[in-house]
């Protein structure tokens, strides 16, 4: 649970308030979009999350931690309970997939036995099993963030937080992404998803937070009725909308969005043809 | 157990990436040790030189002729009663008289054999202790019952003592100055390696790493390059100084004082220090520079 209490960021030697006022509560189990444009005030939010800032007014708890009398000593532990997807990926080149992973683990002093049991079951729920000796430079922008995901979510964080998670990624792959943070989501994982194509929050039926000049502005509950159907329109619309390759498996992918499998093939002929 | 054993290999690790500047700093760091070395050599060797002209400089006291062999006693026992006097030594007339008879001509003896009597009178040799102190000493002695002249050479005396403290000030200096410097070296390759790893930190805060796993490889890193210079510089101070020392005593014999100051003396110390230094160095150097930035730098840097 994530509470932001008449929270207001003001940064030093800044004239104007990075948030003011903010009034949030997200539940265990959300998933939300928190949208913005640029200059808004996301990323201020995101760190005060991660009690990277600290608020100049308010209070944040964040599963029963109160960010704000929080000892240094014990962020670190906070820390853990958070998985943070960057932009960026911010994979180690010099480091295979698996390693990548594993530092997550290593870094916070989990026994090795442990981390050979745990990463590659993790891989395999990215769907990235078979590229455990890869480095990131010989994958695809999609598998790369499915990678980032995939360290983010080893360590059990309770909460994701993925920071424009899209941001890199062609917008098939954006896609795709964000289905699999809904599939962690049904997994009972919280999902904090910050970012600012409007388009893509919109073929979701998912909460979303809109913050505008560091306040904000709408904040939206999924529409009742929220179904697979609503889903797999969602699905659909992303098929229309984005071109996709003829090498990419698209079938098997609406499959486990529970779409049905005449509707993929439909859409996957002629796309296929096209490009 | 396990931990330590990655901290560990994650620092070695370091310096197998950044290889070129691992070796940088373990040069500059062994130029730096082994001038302290050599300085510290320099001091050594000096202070042993002037402590041999020291015990060479000493005060004659001679004795009223006309004094009985009971007072020349009562004056030995005075002048070892002073302060700052470390030895006193009888110069008997007879002893001194066939000590200059044998460094004598075989002519000029016997103008001294044509005398009845034995000229000299006795004497006391009076080594001062604390150079420092050598006038006053002078002075105390000039006071002491039946003696009735003083020979001594107090502006050596004063000279050797100035010598000497200026030669420990500027070594004090020169090693102050080079520990200085030997610490900013290896604060700055741990700055550098940081700055190239700066990825890795930012993840490793972003899972919850603690800050002192963050910081183990780095201090892992400056200790290796610490006992590395400070091994390579105890070999090379030991190669210089057994060089130095050859060519230098040939040299040295002619002004007559022969110093023998052996490395291998101070071989186990030096060593010692030096891999001292390396470690404090390497430790507190990374330590310092890892503050700030572990400080600085935030893990999100994030455009709004």
């Amino acid at each position: 649970m994530i509470e932001f209490n008449n929270v207001s960021k003001k940064y030093d030697g800044a004239s104007t308030y990075a948030l003011k006022d903010v009034n949030i509560t997200i539940n265990k189990g959300e998933f939300v979009f928190v949208v913005g444009a640029s200059g808004a005030g996301k990323s201020t939010f995101l760190k005060l999350m991660m009690r990277e800032e600290v608020a100049s007014s308010g209070s944040i708890v964040i599963n029963g931690v109160n960010l704000n009398t929080i000892k240094n000593r014990d962020i670190p532990e906070f820390r853990r309970s958070l998985g943070i997807v960057f932009q960026d990926f911010r994979l180690i080149p010099n480091m295979t997939v698996y390693d990548n992973v594993a530092f997550a683990m290593r870094v916070i002093g989990t026994a090795e036995k442990k981390i050979r049991r745990r990463v590659p079951y993790v891989l395999s729920l990215m769907g990235l099993s078979d590229k455990g000796k890869n480095y990131p430079a010989e994958l695809s922008g999609g598998e790369q963030q499915r990678v980032a995901l995939a360290r983010a979510l080893v360590n059990n964080a309770e909460i994701i937080i993925a920071d424009e998670p899209t941001g890199n990624v062609d917008p098939q792959m954006s896609y795709e992404i964000v289905d699999m943070l809904m599939r962690l989501n049904e997994a009972g994982t919280t999902v904090i998803m910050v970012t600012h194509e409007q388009s893509l929050v919109k073929c979701f039926n998912k909460r979303v937070i809109t913050i505008k000049k560091g306040v904000v502005e709408s904040d939206e509950n999924a529409q009742i009725g929220e179904s697979a159907t609503a889903h797999l329109n969602a699905a659909s619309e992303i098929a229309n909308e984005y071109v996709v390759p003829p090498d990419e498996d698209y079938s098997a992918y609406v499959s486990r969005s529970e779409a049905p499998a005449e509707d993929a093939d439909s859409e996957e002929a002629p796309k296929g043809g096209e490009s | 157990m396990g931990k330590l054993n990655y901290l560990t290999k994650e620092g070695f690790r370091n310096l197998r990436v950044n290889k070129l500047m691992s070796f940088a700093s373990v040069t500059v760091l062994f130029s730096c040790l082994m001038l302290i070395g050599i300085a510290f050599m320099l001091l050594v060797n000096i202070d042993a030189f002037i402590s041999n002209i020291e015990s060479e400089n000493v005060i004659m006291a001679y004795v009223n002729d006309n004094a009985s062999s009971v007072e020349v006693k009562k004056v030995g026992l005075d002048l070892e009663k002073l302060p700052d006097v470390s030895q006193v030594e009888l110069v008997g007339k007879d002893e001194a008289y066939k000590d200059i008879l044998s460094d004598m001509d075989e002519n000029l003896k016997i103008y001294l054999e044509g005398l009845d009597e034995n000229p000299l009178p006795d004497a006391y040799k009076v080594t001062v202790g604390n150079m420092e102190n050598f006038d006053s000493v002078v002075e105390k002695i000039k006071t002491v019952p039946n003696i009735f002249r003083v020979r001594e050479n107090s502006s050596l005396a004063k000279q050797l003592a100035n010598t000497r403290d200026s030669v420990t000030y500027i070594s004090i200096g020169i090693i102050a100055l080079l520990l200085l410097v030997s610490l900013f070296i290896i604060s700055n390759t741990i700055k550098v390696t940081m700055f190239t790893r700066r990825l890795e930190i930012s993840i490793m805060k972003s899972v919850g790493a603690t800050n002192s796993f963050i910081r183990w490889p780095f201090m892992v890193e400056g200790m290796v390059i610490g006992v590395i210079a400070g091994v390579l510089a105890t070999v090379a101070v030991w190669l210089v100084s057994e060089f130095a020392l050859s060519s230098l005593t040939s040299s040295l014999s002619i002004v007559g004082a022969s110093v023998e100051v052996n490395f291998i003396d101070y071989a186990l110390w030096l060593a010692l220090a030096f891999v001292g230094i390396g470690v404090f160095t390497g430790v507190f150097g990374s330590a310092t520079s890892m503050r700030k930035y572990l400080k600085e730098r935030k893990f999100v840097e994030l455009e709004d």
